[in-house]
Order: structure tokens, then sequence, then C-alpha cells
């Protein structure tokens, strides 16, 4: 046995997917990282116990993976393409930087902003934000820069869960939505694969919920790891999630009825007694505006606030006087009229969807369908109540989750609004065991979501949509995917408002656009940094994209390999990476997901071993870009402001400002945000430089579980949520409509008829055979539904360069293959293990074949997204990816701007058994 | 380095890769020349022929086998250490043996006295013996630890040694004797071997065992056992010595390459097995289930 | 006196192959040497399927097979419960891997590395020539085990003696403990549910437990 001299367990965190950070320590041996395990340091603190998942234990491969970039390198050659060998060659830092710096100079020179009002530098960075918990003060450096365009997809919009994210944070500031799961009794899991996903805070919390005997039901068309973890399996047809969600609110409002429901919660939280105008708007009140209530106690019509008002929550009732206030505020009144509550127009809305009427479309038996709503609606326990700090709540342990797929494109509006309604019917929403948002984006503050949640317009919370007015439109885009112009509900200034716009778009309109454009020509980017980020294969119509990106006129990717992207890059920075920089970030609070913790704090992520080659920590590489463009004070003053790690860097009772004059070294930058990190949390009790950080990990404080629940807040401002109707939605389509008509544009005119009060069920799966149709293909010719379904070893972790993750995940079926059900493949003569060819009407990827029983006859299933040819060690996996052969198509993008991972394609035998 | 490998493989019974045809040349060489000395000797003690050739022929057969083994361990300077375990291993019994065979082996063919000879056949008969334990033995191959395996494996290891001295004698006064002790010693193979099947298909077995052994039973029964059987007793009665040779010859073929089967193509591995699926929160366990196992199909297909 | 035994709740695992890739970075197995992987097992015919995920390794078994048939005596059990095997013995026949109905055991005769026949640096810091040409197995991280009787700690409470699977699980399935003590977990863990032992039929009596359901 080797002679050790020097071991050390250094802590730090993963956060490779979003369900990070979790912890972890690195085993340092004669100052090699040879092991990665828990910190069990965090047990007590960290939902998860200070455990990692699977992904990070391939962190030490990462690290010493011979085939990483590890100098700054050139392209030699200037023709770009897949098949143009890139000829790139080593090149000290200081032409690197030179060469980029150059380029950023020479934008600055000009305008941020080019001719077409487009930002001259792009920005693409990875999956989920998880970017920025590795990119140090990177992000002060684009705050230094300013105007960036984000609009360049990785994946958001079409890998995300895209509508949860627009829709939830507009309902109840939920960008992401999550079931309280440690209070949960009944989780109907539509597509939501939280065993995956989730993360160890997760895992554990489920793991938990199946002891202590809830049930989870899993709506999905594969029986996915966290569907065999589910008490049961539900194998829907693809797309028709918002039928079944659908014929659930009809069992509970036409079946089971008002008396059995939360009616309090209806009542005072939600717009239920809202009246609706026969002409779809609310009844206002002719003097103040406000939309009218039917007070059951003086028999009358009165505004929503009216003190000691009992309103009704069903029923129809006649109004003397009232206005209505259509788009672009045009006004009407109205005598004598009759005003619905926007629970009675739910009923009615809701009749026609009965279990028998969602069997036919969903392929799920009518007895199934209403077992499943009665289920829900006992386990919700309405009146049940529990005592959390001292504060009694009420505890309706019952949700209904979401998964990608389900939740993005097509019919995502449909579900997100039906679950948030099945979430309000049974008092569910923001309530303990319910229905929670973790998190917000498009509002500030983003560390909070309760202080985003301000008095609002008609009783509601402040919403602040992208301007449909005729004054206000954006008629000419600032951003490459139109957030602004087309997509009201994405607002313009939460942090990830641009950046979850329509990022396909930007990438179709870099080649072709509709005939009737009528807007400046969007531009290519004069400079494009890109940053843990591969769209050429975690787009769709990668093998396109990637020749769009091979036009950018120039490049700079931070680079760990040589992948499909950067294989058209300019210049290659190679950042030190996990176990080699050093970086705070915030943890716990509530945020992504599962992320709802019982403390909050900071955490380090230092560096365990020296950087390889001439690998750079990152907030070196912003610091010498924010120096050679000129930008180094506004770059420090962002740092200041707290841009980079934790907190403000001057706060109350501290300041710990770095000098703007002066170029800040790394650790000095740290220094001062580790400080001002633990005096924030501590109110000013502590002062935790970087050396104590990097002794301990983290440094944290309790927070109240009632941190957990939006609904107390609400309550205490008096506010509704703004369901089940959706007049806001319906005017904000009708003025953007106008406004695109006004510049003769009819190119979206598909995706506003989603802007509905109440959402209709249309053939959602039939848009994707009618586009296939219009690109002159046959639909009998592609009689299969290919979907994607994500691993825990590879989701979001750009790590498909990493061997030991390729070797643990062969241990699941259907890794780097296609599932596809085995009496399906019997009758077309496949056998396990065949190579097989399944193709779109856009091309053709390949796999072997993974047989199972737990997948629909008519569904094929790729995990994750492969199909690699230049990404070293991933390119030899020969693995297939749905990703090579989805279209991007304006016909599948809905009026979120996002779209779903499915495409109807063709399989058979590629040849001889493998 | 990009090791493929499928899911599936991890839960059903896949092909043992650890004993390869070096494995497999112990057990048909090995086997073979237990076989021969165990006959040697007894047909030399009846009849009172020199049995010297034969016996360095066993001999050498046996040390063929364990040379084939030796280059297959992983650490062959070490394979000294096969002795340390005589208390409850197969293989270090079997080792003892060959050393004894061997000892009294040379000296049998140096002295040339009946007990030695004796002795010398007793430790071919053990050598098969413990062949046939070392595989019992493994309960990682249900195709092994069968009950039923063990008479196939001795039977065959003495119907080979027959075979060998009948097509050795085949020009020696006492050639009808080995040929007539073909046709009990085929009889019992190939009852032995039909009956092992038999158990195997009732008790269950993994696919792939049954498979290999479905593609040679025709074969083996016909072809290994029953022609032997038929061309000794014709040899006998029409004092054709040549058919004895013929018969011998078969015999010996057929033992060789069901022995290989049976090492390197049959014996696939347990695999894993759920007696019932678990609970998942609020539900009932469900039906267990064991990939890549057979029940009662040998005969149907 | 000391007997112990593995607990992997069926109800909790997902499959993740933390464990298994935490066993591959705690014990530097050259890649494609799995001494623990997560099975993935499907029952049922479409639609009424059901899927499982079972944790695998070394079953430490009270009546090892292998060891039965080491010639060597390299495979030893111990007092404790924990099947070993001493890699200086071991003559790397594979017998004891015909032996083990787990498909537990590996023999790699070259080394094995991750990207290509040169080792990276973490590799090479702990390459172990002992490894090759030997049979080798889940310890059960007996060196933990082992530095429990030094100090006292109690393996399955105390994360510095306990196997890094269990310590890695992130679902909360895998338990270790000594089950002749009554008030250990496992001990509790298996009053309280129901239970099985992989193969039990083949007489090796397992110590790896796998709950379904409770009692």
């Amino acid at each position: 046995m080797a002679a050790t001299t020097d071991t050390t367990f250094v802590p730090s965190f993963c956060y490779n997917c979003v369900s990070g950070p979790d912890f972890m320590k690195v085993k340092v041996e004669n100052g090699v990282a040879t092991e990665i395990g828990p910190n069990f340091d965090a047990e007590d603190i960290h939902p998860a116990r200070g455990r990692v998942c699977v992904k990070a234990y391939g962190l030490v491969q990462k690290t010493y993976n011979p085939n990483r970039i590890l100098t700054p390198m050139k392209r030699t050659n200037p023709r770009k393409g897949r098949n143009e060998d890139p000829g790139f060659v080593p090149i000290s830092w200081d032409e690197a930087l030179d060469m980029v710096a150059e380029k950023l100079n020479a934008v600055r020179a000009k305008s941020l902003v080019d001719e077409a009002g487009l930002p001259r530098l792009a920005v693409s960075l990875g999956h989920g934000g998880t970017p920025s918990n590795y990119m140090g003060t990177f992000p002060a450096f684009l705050a230094a820069w300013g105007d960036v365009d984000f609009s360049f997809g990785s994946g958001q919009g079409v890998k995300c869960v895209h509508s949860e994210h627009l829709y939830g944070e507009f309902w109840h500031r939920g960008f992401t939505v999550a079931a309280d799961t440690p209070n949960c009794r009944y989780n109907i899991a539509v597509g939501a694969n939280v065993d995956v996903t989730g993360g160890p805070c997760a895992v554990i919390r489920h793991a938990d919920a199946r002891v202590r005997g809830y049930k989870r039901v899993q709506v999905e068309p594969s029986l996915t790891a966290t569907g065999a973890c589910s008490s049961e399996w539900v194998p829907i047809r693809p797309k028709t999630d918002p039928a079944f969600l659908f014929a659930l609110i009809h069992v509970l409002v036409r079946e089971i009825g008002l008396e059995k429901l939360d009616i309090p919660f209806l009542r005072d939280r939600t717009a239920s007694p809202y009246l609706v105008a026969p002409d779809g708007l609310y009844l206002r009140d002719p003097q103040s505006g406000k939309p009218l209530i039917w007070d059951e106690i003086s028999g009358k019509a009165l505004p929503h606030d009216a003190a000691g008002a009992h309103p009704a929550v069903a029923g129809s009732y006649r109004v003397a006087h009232a206005v209505v206030v259509d788009a672009d505020g045009e006004r009407r009144e109205y005598q004598d009229v009759e005003g619905k509550t926007a629970y009675e127009k739910l009923s009615e809305h809701i009749a026609k969807y009965t279990p028998e009427w969602a069997a036919a479309i969903c392929d799920v038996p009518a007895a199934t369908i209403r077992r499943i709503a009665n289920e829900y609606l006992e386990a919700a326990g309405i009146g049940e109540t529990i005592e959390i700090d001292g504060q009694t709540l009420p505890l309706r342990p019952v949700a209904v989750t979401l998964g990608k797929s389900v939740n993005n494109g097509w019919g995502a509006y449909e579900c997100c609004w039906a679950r948030t309604v099945l979430a309000v019917l049974v008092g569910a929403l923001e309530n303990p065991g319910g229905l929670l948002g973790t998190t917000v984006r498009l509002n500030k503050s983003r560390d909070n979501r309760h202080l985003s949640v301000a008095p609002g317009e008609d009783g509601f919370m402040v919403q602040y949509f992208n301007p449909t007015s005729k004054e206000e439109w954006q008629s000419a885009s600032s951003t490459r995917n139109l957030h602004q112009t087309l997509v009201p509900i994405v607002g313009h200034n939460g942090a990830w408002s641009q950046s979850l716009g329509p990022t396909q778009l930007a990438w179709m309109f870099q080649n072709e656009r509709p005939s009737d454009w009528n807007m400046p020509m969007p531009t290519m980017p004069e400079v494009w940094l890109v940053y843990r980020s591969n769209p050429s294969i975690s787009f769709w119509d990668t093998r396109h994209l990637a020749e769009t990106v091979a036009k950018f006129p120039f490049m700079a990717c931070f680079a760990y390999t040589l992948d499909e992207t950067n294989y058209m890059a300019d210049v290659l920075l190679p950042e030190a990476t996990d176990l080699e920089s050093t970086q705070l970030i915030r943890m716990g609070g509530t945020k992504y997901i599962e992320q709802f913790w019982d403390y909050k704090g900071a955490v380090l992520r230092t560096k365990a071993v020296e950087p390889q080659g001439e690998a750079r920590d990152f907030t070196w590489i912003a610091t010498e870009l924010a120096k050679r463009t000129g930008l180094l004070r506004v770059y420090v003053d962002a740092i200041n402001k707290g841009i980079a790690g934790v907190s403000p860097l001057k706060g109350r009772d501290y300041d710990y400002r770095l000098d703007p004059d002066s170029e800040p070294g790394t650790e000095e930058i740290w220094d001062a945000a580790c400080r001002a990190a633990s005096a924030t949390l501590s109110e000013g009790r502590d002062d935790h430089g970087l050396a104590w950080f990097r002794e301990h990990g983290f440094y944290a404080v309790p927070m109240s579980r009632l941190e957990w629940y939006l609904t107390p807040t609400m309550e205490k401002l008096g506010l509704r949520y703004e369901l089940p109707y959706q007049e806001r939605l319906l005017k904000a389509g009708r003025e953007l409509g106008r406004r695109l008509h006004e510049k003769q544009m009819n190119w979206w005119d598909e995706q506003l008829s989603e802007y509905t009060a109440l959402p209709e069920w249309h053939d959602v799966p039939l848009r994707w055979i009618r586009n296939l149709e219009r690109a002159g293909a046959k639909a009998e010719d592609f009689p299969f539904w290919l979907l994607t379904s994500k691993s825990m070893q590879y989701h979001a972790g750009g790590n498909a360069a990493i061997a030991v993750m390729h070797e643990v995940a062969q241990n699941m079926r259907g890794h780097a293959g296609v599932i596809i059900n085995a009496k399906t493949a019997a009758s077309l003569g496949i056998a396990e293990g065949d190579r097989i060819e399944v193709r779109s009407h856009i091309g053709v990827t390949y796999g072997k074949a993974a047989l199972a029983q737990g997948v629909r006859p008519d569904t094929l299933v790729i995990i994750g997204q492969f199909d690699h040819w230049a990404t070293p060690f991933a390119k030899t996996l020969e693995a297939p990816s749905l990703n090579s052969i989805a279209p991007m198509s304006l016909d599948l993008t809905d009026a979120t701007g996002s779209g779903a991972d499915i495409v109807r394609v063709a399989v058979r035998r590629a040849g001889g058994a493998a | 380095m990009n090791h493929s490998v499928r899911a599936v493989d991890r839960i059903a019974p896949r092909r043992q890769g650890n004993w390869d045809w070096r494995a497999a040349g112990n057990f048909v060489a090995g086997g073979a020349g237990g076989g021969v000395l165990a006959c040697v000797a007894a047909l030399s003690i009846g009849l009172g022929f020199d049995p010297r050739l034969l016996l360095a022929v066993g001999l050498a057969m046996m040390g063929f086998g364990l040379t084939c083994v030796w280059f297959e361990i992983g650490r062959p300077w070490r394979a000294m250490n096969v002795f340390r375990h005589v208390g409850s291993s197969w293989m270090t019994r079997e080792a003892y043996v060959a050393l004894f065979a061997m000892g009294t082996g040379l000296l049998a063919i140096g002295l040339g006295t009946r007990p030695l000879v004796a002795a010398t056949g007793l430790l071919g008969l053990l050598f098969i013996y413990a062949q046939a334990r070392i595989l019992a033995a493994n309960k990682g191959i249900p195709a092994w630890r069968h009950g039923r395996c063990l008479p196939v494996v001795l039977s065959t290891g003495l119907a080979e040694g027959a075979g060998l001295v009948a097509c050795a004698g085949a020009w020696a006064a006492w050639w009808r004797y080995p040929a007539m002790l073909l046709v009990p010693l085929c009889a019992w193979r190939v009852i032995a071997w039909r009956r092992y099947l038999a158990a195997l298909a009732a008790d269950g077995a993994p696919v792939g065992t049954l498979t290999a052994f479905r593609r040679i039973n025709s074969l083996f029964v016909w072809g290994g056992n029953l022609v032997p059987v038929v061309l000794a007793g014709v040899a006998v009665l029409a004092d054709a010595p040549i058919l004895a040779v013929l018969a011998g010859m078969l015999t010996v073929a057929a033992g060789w390459q069901m022995k290989y089967s049976l090492v390197c193509r049959a014996a696939f591995t347990q695999g894993f097995a759920l007696p019932k699926q678990p609970v998942r929160g609020n539900s009932r366990t469900g039906p267990g289930v064991k990939p890549g196992w057979q029940w009662n199909r040998w005969l149907t297909d | 006196m000391k007997r112990y035994a593995m607990v992997i709740d069926l109800r909790r695992c997902v499959g993740c192959q933390t464990c298994t890739a935490a066993c591959k970075s705690a014990n530097a197995t050259p890649t494609g040497v799995q001494w623990r992987r997560v099975l993935d097992l499907e029952s049922g015919e479409f639609p009424d399927v059901r899927r499982s995920f079972v944790p695998v390794a070394c079953m430490h078994c009270a009546n090892p097979p292998c060891e039965e048939v080491c010639p060597t005596t390299a495979t030893k059990k111990r007092a404790d419960g924990l099947v070993t095997i001493d890699y200086d013995i071991c003559i790397g026949c594979a017998n004891c891997i015909m032996a083990c109905p787990y498909d537990a055991r590996s023999i790699i005769h070259q080394p094995q590395y991750a990207y290509g026949d040169q080792p990276i640096a973490s590799e090479a810091a702990r390459m172990d020539s002992q490894h090759i040409g030997v049979a080798t197995k889940c310890t059960f991280c007996k060196d933990r085990i082992d530095l429990a009787e030094r100090t006292g700690q109690i393996p399955g409470r105390d994360p510095e003696v306990t196997p890094a699977c269990v310590n890695s699980c992130i679902s909360g399935a895998m338990h270790f403990g000594d089950i002749l003590d009554s008030d250990s977990n496992v001990s509790r863990l298996l009053a309280e549910n129901e239970s099985f032992r992989m193969h039990e039929e083949l007489g090796t009596a397992p110590a790896v437990h796998y709950i379904l359901d409770r009692r």
C-alpha cells in the first residue's frame, strides 16, 4: 500500500443540476482528488442529510479527464461546420483574452445594441441557472457590460417546465412548483419525474412519504423510475394530460359538488365569487372599477373587497348596473345584467369534460379517473389543520405535480391551469401539505418570494406583464427571442424574464422568418459567449442548429472538452472546474422544486485541488475580461452590490466593499463575499472570512417553515389568487393580437388562441401530426410517439464525457438506447439489444432496443440526450437522441413560446443484433 | 474504454465468462484421463495385460488438463496455494488427487505392481468425482449445482476412459472388453443425461442453459451414446474391432463436446429474483419476477 | 460478539446508482468492475406492470459458498459476519465466482482505466496491483468496520465506520448494523417489516435483507 503522507477532506457543494446545492466532501490525497463523499457536518441542516447524488461521484473523473481542454485555444480553420476540423491550437491566456477583449471592445466602440435594436453581445448559459453556481463573478461582468441577449437557449422553453415557470409564477409565485412532500398524502404526478430530477432532497422526502404511506399516482406514458416508485401507474396517451385533468375537475365540481370543496378558500382566497358578464369579462363597479361579487348578506353586488360582505361562490345574479373593461381599456356599461360567479362559469365550462369523455381521449378508464378524483378529495381532508411554529394553518395534503413535456408546449397552459384549479378547489394551494411554489425568477426579490407579493389590480397580487397597450408594446424586439414582443406573461424585469422567452424562435428566425414578419430582421450576434451549454446537442433539430451556430461571426466558449457547439468556436477558454475553483453561493430557504429547507445560508465551493493545466478560476477570467474591456470599476461595483456571492458587500452593520479602483484578487473577492454573507445571515453577529468557510464549508441559520407557504402572506395582504377565471390573460391576448394585426402580422395567430379565460380542450396530439403533414410527410408513415425522459446520472450534469457515469447508468434499462414496448417490438421483429432506426420526418437516430412492458405500445422513449459527434468519450457511445429528429416549428410553439419533447416517428431494425 | 453492458444482462442469468476453454480443457482432458486410469486399472487387473503405456496416457491427459487451468488462473506463480483448503474445497481435493495419482501412477509405471495400478485407477475415478464435485459446489451456476449433474460428469469421464481404451486396445487381444464396457457406461451416461435434462426442465433453469443443452441434445444422445452402444455391440458380436474404435471415438468426442458445452456454453449464472415487488406508499406488494428462467418447457420447445 | 448485516428498504430505493458510484469512488474499483450495483427489475405485462430497484453486492453469507470452494483459503468468513478475501493468497482461479449465486465477484487480468490505456491522476494515485488477477468484491468497507473496533464507534450509526454505499444512499434505503444487537437499527427494521433475502432457498443465509412491506 502506498504511503499516504497528506490526506484532507475538503467541504464543497455540488450544483450540477437545478436541485442543488447538495453537500459533499472531497478527499484529497497528496494533492490529488481521489474520492467524493457526503458531508455529514450538514446532516442536520440539509433536507438530504448532507448527501449528494450520483452525478457528484463523477467529479473526480471530471477533473482528470484526459480529454479536457487545458490551455486556451484558437481556431486556425476559418471555415466552420461539422465537417470542418477547427484546427484548434494552444495559445496563451494573454492572447486568448486579448482576442475576446478586442471583439468586445469593438462592440463597445460602436454601440451595445445594433441597427436592429438587438444586443451585439449574446451569452448562452446552460441548464436552469446551474452555470451561475460555477461561473464565479462572471455575472458581475455581464452586469457591468449592459445589454446582453440571452435568447439563444440551450434548452429553456423546450427542455424545461416552461409553462409552469410562467403560469406558476403568475398565479402563486411558483416559478417551480412542488408538492409539500413532507406533509403530502396524495400526489397525482402527471409526468413529474421527481425521483430522478428532484435531487437528493426530493428523493429522501418522497421515500419518507412512501414509508409513511402516502399515495402517488404516476400518470405518464412510460413507467419511469419515478413511476416505478409510485403507488399506481396510469399509462396515459401522450399529450392528452389536459383531458385527464379536466375530467378530475369535472368529478369534483359536477359530480361531488361545491359543498364538499373548500368553500372558505374559494370564497376568500380566489376570484371564484367574481361576477362575470355574458361577454366573458368581469362585471365591475362603475365608480371604482373593482370587480363585483354577490353579497349573500345584503343580496347585492358589491366590490370584491367590500367590508363585511359574504360573497357567493356559485350562482347567477342580476346586477343592476355595472361596467366591464375590455382590451385597451375599452369600457362598456351594463344595466340589469346577469352575472355568473367565476366558479359558476367554471362549473358550466367543465360540464362537458366528463370522465367518459376523457377516457376516449386519454386511453384511461373513466372509472380510474373518477376513483382518483375521489381519492384526491378524500385525502385533502378539508377542514383539517396543522400547527406550524405556533400558527394554525389549514392542512390540505394533496397536490398535482407536472413534468416536462406536460407543462411545456401546446396543452401545457391547460395542464397548469387545471392542476392549480384542482389545488384551489380543495384549498391546497400554498397551504401545508398542498401545492407549493418554491421560488421566483420572473419577479423580484428572487431570494424571497413572499417579498414579491404586493397588492396589484382587482384584489390580486401585482403582476409585471410585458405591456400590450398601443403605446407601450414593443413592436421591434429588443431580444432575438422576442420575449417582450410576444409573451406578456414572461415580463421583463425578473432575473430570468429574458432567457425564458421563446428561445427556439431565436434559433429559427436566424434562418427563416414568416412572410408577414414586418419587424426589423434579426441579426446575428457579433460576439457569442457560451458556458456550460451545448445547444447543438441539447436543443432540437440539432443538425440545423449547429449549422446556424457555424455562421456566427465570433464565438468564445468556456470549454471543458471539445463539444458539438464549441466545435464552431473561435476561442476556447478552459475554466477551472468544480473541484478546482472557488465560489460562495446561497443555500436553503425555498428554492427550486423540492428545495424548501428549515435553514438558509451560504455554502462555499473551494479549490480542493490545483487546476489542471492552464485552466483558470472563472472569477479570475471575469476580472481579466473586465479589466481588458475597461469595465473594471463597474464590475467591482457590481460585486460590491452583491451580484456575485450571497449578499451586498455593504450592509447595515458591515462594510466589506472592494476598492473599485484596483483589480481585486479572486481570494480577496470571495473573502469579502464570505464576510458579507455571514454578517447578513447572522444580522451582524458573525464575520467569517474565506478561511473559516474553507474549514466549515457552510454557514446556516434556521428558518421557519411558515416561509414555505404563500397563503398566509396572501391572507395578511387580503389578496386573492387569480383563479379559476383568467380575465387578465384573455385581455392580454386580445391586446397582443390587435398589436400584431396592426402591424399586419398574422403568424402568431395560432398562439393567440391560447389566451382564454377558461381553457378548452383541443386535440393537442393532432398538432404534431398536422405538423408533419404540412412538411409533406404522411401521418401513417410515422405511427409512434417518441418521448424523452431524464436519468439522474445525466440530468443537467453536462457530464456526457464522464466515463463512470456511463458505466453506472448502464445498470438502468434504456440508457443509451430506445425503450420500446416488448409486444410492439415483437410485432416489428425487434429483439432486445437490436440496433434500431428511429425516424421522424426530419431525420433519423439510432440506438439499441431496450424492451419493456412499462411503456405504452404506441410510444418509444429515449433517455437523456446524446448522439454526440464531437465530445470525446460521449461520441463513442452510439447513443440516440430525440433532439436530432425533433423539428423546431412555429406550429409546435405555444403562446408562452415553449414546445414539448415529443415527435412522431417510425421504427425498424437497423441491421443485425447488437 | 467503453464497456458496453445491457441492463437486462445485470438481472437475468448470463453466460459465465471466467472459465473458458482452458478450464473446460481440464474437465475434458482431465476427466477423460481419470477415466482412462480407472478403466485401464480395472481391465488390466482383470485381464492381466500391461497397463503402463495407457496409464502414462491417462496421467498425461490429467496433467494436460491441469496445465490448461494453470494458464487460466490470475496468479499462476501462486498455484501451490491451491493445496491450502482440503477441508472443504473440491478444487484442493482434485489437486491432491492429481498429485497422488501422479505419484502412484509413476510408481505403477516404474514398478508395475497391481496394488499401485489399482490405487492409480481408484485415484483416476476419484479425480473425476472431484471434478464433478467442483461443479456441484458452484451454487452460482444452476446447471452445475443440480444434483443430477454429478452422475453425468462421472459417467462421461468413465465412458470417455473406456472409449479411449477401446480405441487404444483395438489391436490387442483384449479389445472386446473395453468395447463391452462401453455399452453399460454409455447407457448409464445417456440415462444420466436425460434424467439431468428432465430435472433441469422440471425444476427450472436459465433459458440459456436449456438452449445450450437443446442444441447438443440429439447429437449427444444418438451420435454420442446410442450409436456407440450399437457399434460396440455389433463389434463384439461380429468380431469387428474397427467398429469398437469408432464407438470409442464417438463416445469420447460426444463426451468432450458435452463437457465443453457444460462448462462454457450452458453455464449461465443464477441471475436475480424478487419474490414480490415491494409496496410503494399506499399500495400492495406486486407479483415477483425471476428474469431469464424457464420451467417445464424443455420438451415442448 | 457482533454480526454485521445490511438492510435495504426496497420501498425507498429509486435506482439512482449513487451507491454504485460511491462504492467505485470509495474503493477505487477499476472501470467495468462494480462491487455493487442497483438492478432494474420489471414484472407483469402492460398495463399492469411493476418495476423495482434492487441494490446487490456481496451478501456476506453466513454459509458462503465462495468460502467453501476457495482452494486457497483466501476467502474467509469472519466472526463478525464479513466475508473477506486475502489478496496475497488468492490465485485467481475464479472458482468463487462460479460458486457465488449473487454475481458479486470480479477478476480482471489487466488494469482497466476510464480513458484509454493510461491511468488518470486519481487512478494512478490509488493504483493497487494487488487487485489484478485475484477475485475482488464488496468488503462491507472492512477497513471502516475494523476502525470501529479500535475507536468504539458504531457501524451503521457513525459515518466514519459505515460502508460508503450506506453513507451515500440518498433515499435512506440502505442500513447497516449489528443484527445480534436487538436495539440496532437493522434489528428494529427487520422486526418491524416484512423482508426477504436473495435466493434464500440456496441455503447461503445472506447477511443482506430486503424490506418489502411493513409487518
